[in-house]
């Protein structure tokens, strides 16, 4: 199967329009150089070539890219001067996506991404094809999978029920939750550009504290209003269906998403919760597969299962997805306070010294002794980063809980665990503790977001690794017989195996 | 460790536990006893350690001559201090290393400023390298990896051992990974 032939103006025009920058440079400079009339025609002659070229390179990309669906791979024959033939086996497909902008989707065209847990970017991108056809590659390598995977056909849920939608209440909740001021790093460059000529002109001299009050005050509604309206518009309509073998989602206002998450491919599950979500009794709930690679295609690493929901509600939906029992928690030792405390005076005792400096070496006059003041702030702090931090061991689930102002939850199935390191820093052996990591395929982990159990006592610590270890053995045979496989492949993904199933059927 | 009493331990040589000649499906024929690396890899990190302080005291010098041209012993003093620091260093971190090639998972301590300890299950082991770049040729070592699928310390290395203790760990681990009957690692 081909393309859609709109993706080739699409793709035209996409690809045009960097061109098309690169050549107004280019451009701008010739016809100033060369002025008047003549320098516009030049310009224009070099946009109107631009366009071309792009325009036959993507009708050429178009004629030589081809897709098909075998019984056993998905194939793409793709590339116009290097060829390249790709199959991959549905088996290994992680997560298939769908993504359509605004303009894809007035024509009618979408994205399809196909996930596989190899190589360090996405493995086949089809750019792009009618929405019909990549719900159809969609559903088609679903049931491929199913098939493969020979557990019992549930023909019941082949429309999919429905876990989970985000309502309107809902969506305003995720609008104050985002809330980010992260943004105001971004922000306040312009700020910064515009401001003080603007400032010099509207300001009178008696004003100028309140004028910058009022700029700062401005900027940090402004980054938080525009972190809300991104985060309403990307999870916009949001709806979660449980597919048999597979959860299907969709979302997005201006941009629609949709994408497949299969259940045997699910490597970890994050609570995350911040301060607000906290207060307000909601939190979010996110599934990592091993699909994406370091989530560095627009930061997406994981795959958000219910982006805002009432508390209660999301933790049943995870124990839906995973079986864990409770989440009761055990906190680590008490001295890992006097640790935290430790460090944050350090921070202080830093903060104020550098005040002084500042203050003693420059003509700044400031009183850099109130800074002292923070004291009372370090043991609420301490005691805080203490009361949230958490581990909890299951007979088939690792939880960690950490974090205060954002705080994360995350459930690791036993049998997902990939390696597991404990590590002492000279800090924490001076008060015998230790952190315990929990390493996974999923992708969160790659921005250090692992499942780790921090600050707990060494020996605990150390027992846990050796525990966990036996336990991992234990869990990998018990998951495959669960699975319904005896094959010394088991997992129903790996490639012999699904062969012989093959056979078998 | 549950070694075989007879796996006697030569005084300078470490041949205490020699490879099955043919295949075998027991696992304990393949485990270790806790093993430390080379000695002459300290020579190897001694001379990093150098490398880098002199290009410090180098780019201290430099700096120095910028902003206070007559302080003239700022990039000695710099060099010196990281010298010491970084053979201090690697010292320690020789006398910290240790591994053990156990029945089910291969462990790893080391560290210095932080210690740690890696288990690596055998089910999760993808591929395992012997690699050895040129200084290490020089010196008679070679360093084995081995990859998992994880997404921290996916590649675990061990380096500084004896090029025929990576070949006898290489053999050990493929033999104990295959045994393991590693499913889909991911």
């Amino acid at each position: 199967m081909q393309l859609d032939p709109l993706s080739v103006p699409y793709r035209a025009v996409e690809g045009g329009l960097q061109v098309v920058v690169g050549i107004a440079v280019a451009g701008i400079a010739g016809a100033g150089s060369i002025g008047g009339i003549e320098g516009v025609a030049v310009f224009g002659v070099l946009v109107v070539l631009g366009i071309g070229l792009s325009l036959g390179w993507q009708v050429a990309y178009y004629q030589r890219f081809e897709y098909r669906t075998t019984p056993d791979t998905f194939d793409i024959d793709s590339g116009v001067l290097s060829r390249r033939a790709r199959e991959i086996p549905y088996g290994r497909i992680q997560n298939v996506d769908i993504r359509q902008n605004v303009i894809q989707r007035a024509l009618d065209i979408a994205e399809v991404r196909l996930e596989t847990a190899g190589g360090g970017q996405t493995e086949a991108r089809l750019r792009y094809v009618s929405r019909a056809d990549a719900e159809q590659i969609q559903e088609t390598v679903s049931r491929r999978k199913r098939d493969e995977s020979e557990i019992p056909e549930q023909e019941t849920t082949e429309r999919g029920e429905k876990l989970f939608e985000l309502d309107g209440r809902e969506l305003i909740v995720l609008g104050i939750v985002s809330m980010d001021l992260r943004l105001l790093s971004i922000l306040a460059v312009p700020a910064s550009i515009v401001g003080p000529s603007m400032f010099t002109e509207l300001a009178p001299a008696t004003a100028t504290i309140a004028v910058l009050v009022v700029g700062l005050i401005g900027l940090v509604v402004a980054s938080a209003v525009v972190s809300a309206a991104i985060a309403m518009t990307r999870y916009y309509g949001f709806v979660l269906t449980d597919r048999g073998e597979e959860y299907r989602y969709e979302r997005g206002l201006l941009q629609r998403f949709s994408g497949s998450i299969p259940k045997n491919k699910v490597q970890t599950i994050t609570l995350a919760e911040n301060v607000i979500a906290r207060r307000l009794g909601y939190a979010s709930l996110s599934i990592e597969t091993a699909g994406y690679a370091g989530g560095s295609q627009d930061g997406s690493g994981s795959q958000s299962a219910i982006p805002i929901a009432q508390r209660a509600h999301a933790i049943e939906l995870a124990g839906q997805i995973e079986d864990f029992e409770d989440l009761a928690f055990e906190r680590p030792p008490k001295r890992a306070r006097e640790r935290y405390a430790a460090r944050y005076g350090i921070v202080l005792a830093i903060l104020v010294a550098a005040a002084y400096a500042v203050v003693q070496l420059t003509s700044l006059s400031a009183p850099w002794y109130l800074l002292v003041g923070g004291v009372v702030l370090i043991p609420p702090a301490a005691h805080l980063k203490w009361r949230n931090r958490g581990y909890r061991l299951e007979d088939d689930y690792v939880i960690t809980r950490n974090g205060f102002w954002s705080r994360r939850i995350t459930i690791v199935p036993v049998y997902r665990i990939q390696t597991l390191v404990t590590a002492e820093t000279v800090f924490q052996r001076r008060r015998d503790l230790a952190t315990l990591v929990v390493d996974t395929a999923g992708t969160y982990s790659l921005v250090g977001d692992d499942a780790q159990a921090v600050d707990i006592d060494v020996a605990v610590a150390d027992r846990l690794r050796e525990e966990l270890t036996a336990d991992l053995q234990e869990a990998i045979v018990e998951y495959r017989n669960q699975r319904g496989h005896s094959g010394p492949v088991g997992d129903g993904s790996g490639p012999i195996n699904s062969a012989s199933d093959l056979t078998d059927g | 460790m549950d070694e075989p009493a007879d796996a006697s331990v030569g005084a300078d040589e470490r041949t205490d536990e020699e490879l099955p000649e043919e295949h075998t499906s027991d696992p304990e024929a393949y485990t270790t006893d806790t093993r430390t690396l080379d000695p002459r890899v300290r020579w190897l990190w001694v001379g990093r350690a150098v490398v880098v302080a002199l290009v410090l005291g180098v780019a201290s010098a430099a700096a120095g001559r910028a902003l206070a041209p007559d302080q003239l012993w700022i990039g000695p003093a710099v060099f010196v201090v990281a010298t010491a620091l970084g053979t201090a260093h690697a010292l320690l971190l020789y006398r910290s290393w240790s591994y053990e090639v156990r029945e089910d998972s291969l462990f790893l301590d080391r560290g210095v400023i932080t210690r740690v300890r890696t288990v690596v299950p055998y089910v999760r082991v993808q591929h395992i390298d012997t690699s050895r770049g040129p200084l290490e040729r020089a010196m008679g070592l070679s360093s084995l990896v081995v990859y998992t699928a994880g997404s921290r310390g996916a590649d675990v290395t061990i380096p500084g051992i004896r090029p025929w203790e990576a070949d006898d760990l290489q053999t050990r681990l493929k033999a104990l990974a295959i045994e393991s009957e590693g499913e889909d690692a991911v």
